[in-house]
């Protein structure tokens, strides 16, 4: 049987501001995740910070490690790339006052 | 179960006694075709998210799909006692809602149909709003329950969409209510996009519902926010006449002869659909979870 893979759209044309995150996924199932985070409009302010997190029970998290800047123009990519994650993901941001991007957020996992 | 009534036929006896000793479908009670059987510790099986109806922009989508996400593949894991597992594997699918009151969210498998022929629909679920508090939680869900989005083939005379939907309502505003309820009417229809092609409207609103008559039931919650129990569904549909046939939860039968479907003109672009929704709501600030097992889908010859 071949190993399973999966795209999940866990966010969509939301518009972030402040302090961010994606609704928790879990996929225990998966050995690796590649995670990208699309830009559906041009943001407004500084560039984004975007992190990782992992959970043990979906309600408490914590940063993975992985880090990165958010896309800086309308359909630029950020991508993650993580493995031994336990079960429980998001994405996390953090933006300065002032700024938003309205973004698209897709795990592809694999087993 | 065999009918005693009908005269003894050797092929049925063949087929039903290779159901009762095949794990995973003898549980079930599928009519003659097997359409889907789908046991989540296998994957996804095609059941995907409910994306809304859109044109040139994703602004265009109504509020109530804009709220829709992936289902997850669950191991049930809670916080104070890990992993629970399915009721076969260790896998079920997960539909969960965001923290919001009156949060939905929705799965769908999509087919077409080659044959109008009744149509069964069987399921194992349990229902639980997320366990981020040290209490029972169990007037948190507002509801759960299933859908089937259905049209008739190009060539019927009087051509319907129809879109039978049911549901477990949990509790509403803090209110138990415990009893399950059914959809005749839905919110209108908005075009979506000025090129005439796209219309899109939210079936699932918290409106148009109706108590199913005899209905109430009061299904196992068990005892803290982290113990499940599976629970049996199976609804009946006949797609030559579209009406519902049989209706039950666990032990329950109830009557539906009297319950009807949405219903609304044929649309362009939806000859032969077949396809079948879970969905799950929340009646507080805090996230509902959907599980669903398993599903057989099977259907006459």
């Amino acid at each position: 049987m071949l190993s399973e893979s999966h795209t999940a759209v866990v966010t969509r044309n939301e518009t972030w501001r402040g302090q961010a995150t994606s609704e928790a996924y879990e996929a225990g199932w998966a050995r690796e995740a590649v995670i990208f985070i699309r830009a559906l409009k041009t943001p407004i302010g500084p560039t984004a910070r975007g992190q990782v997190e992992i959970s043990p029970d979906g309600m408490h998290w914590v940063a993975e490690g992985t880090a990165f800047d958010f896309p800086g123009a309308k359909n630029n990519l950020a991508v993650a790339r993580v493995c031994h994650f336990g079960n429980w993901l998001r994405i996390r941001a953090d933006l300065e006052e002032g700024a938003e991007t309205t973004i698209l957020i897709s795990m592809h996992l694999k087993a | 179960m065999t009918d005693p009534s009908l005269p003894y036929d050797p092929a049925d006896a063949l087929r039903r006694a290779i159901l009762l000793a095949t794990p995973g479908l003898s549980r079930f009670d599928p009519l003659p075709r097997l359409v889907a059987y789908d046991d989540f510790s296998n994957g996804y099986c095609g059941w995907s998210q409910l994306v809304g109806n859109y044109e040139d922009t994703l602004d265009t989508m109504l509020p109530g799909y804009a709220q829709h996400s992936s289902p997850m593949l669950s191991t049930l894991s809670h916080w104070d006692a890990g992993s629970h597992g399915a009721m076969s594997g260790s896998y079920a699918l997960k539909i969960a809602s965001q923290p919001k009151r009156g949060a939905q969210n929705v799965t769908i498998k999509r087919l077409t149909f080659r044959k109008p022929t009744p149509i069964r629909f069987e399921a194992y679920v349990t229902y639980k709003p997320e366990a981020s508090a040290l209490k029972l939680g169990d007037e948190d869900l507002r509801s759960f329950g299933f859908l089937f989005d259905l049209q008739h083939e190009h060539t019927h005379p009087s051509p319907e969409r129809v879109m039978p939907h049911f549901r477990f309502l949990n509790a509403h505003g803090g209110k138990r209510r415990e009893c399950w309820q059914f959809k005749q009417g839905s919110t209108a229809f908005v075009e979506i996009g000025d090129e005439n092609k796209t219309r899109s409207h939210y079936h699932l609103a918290d409106e148009d519902w109706q108590d199913l008559p005899g209905g109430s039931q009061t299904l196992c919650y068990n005892e803290i926010p982290t113990k499940v129990n599976w629970t049996y569904l199976r609804f009946d549909f006949d797609v030559v006449s579209m009406r519902p046939t049989g209706f039950q939860c666990n032990d329950r039968v109830f009557d539906v002869s009297d319950v009807d479907s949405i219903r609304m003109p044929a649309m362009h672009n939806l000859w032969n659909m077949l396809n079948f929704a879970f969905f799950v709501e929340t009646d507080t600030d805090k996230r509902a979870f959907l599980y669903v097992d398993s599903v057989c889908i099977s259907g006459g010859l």
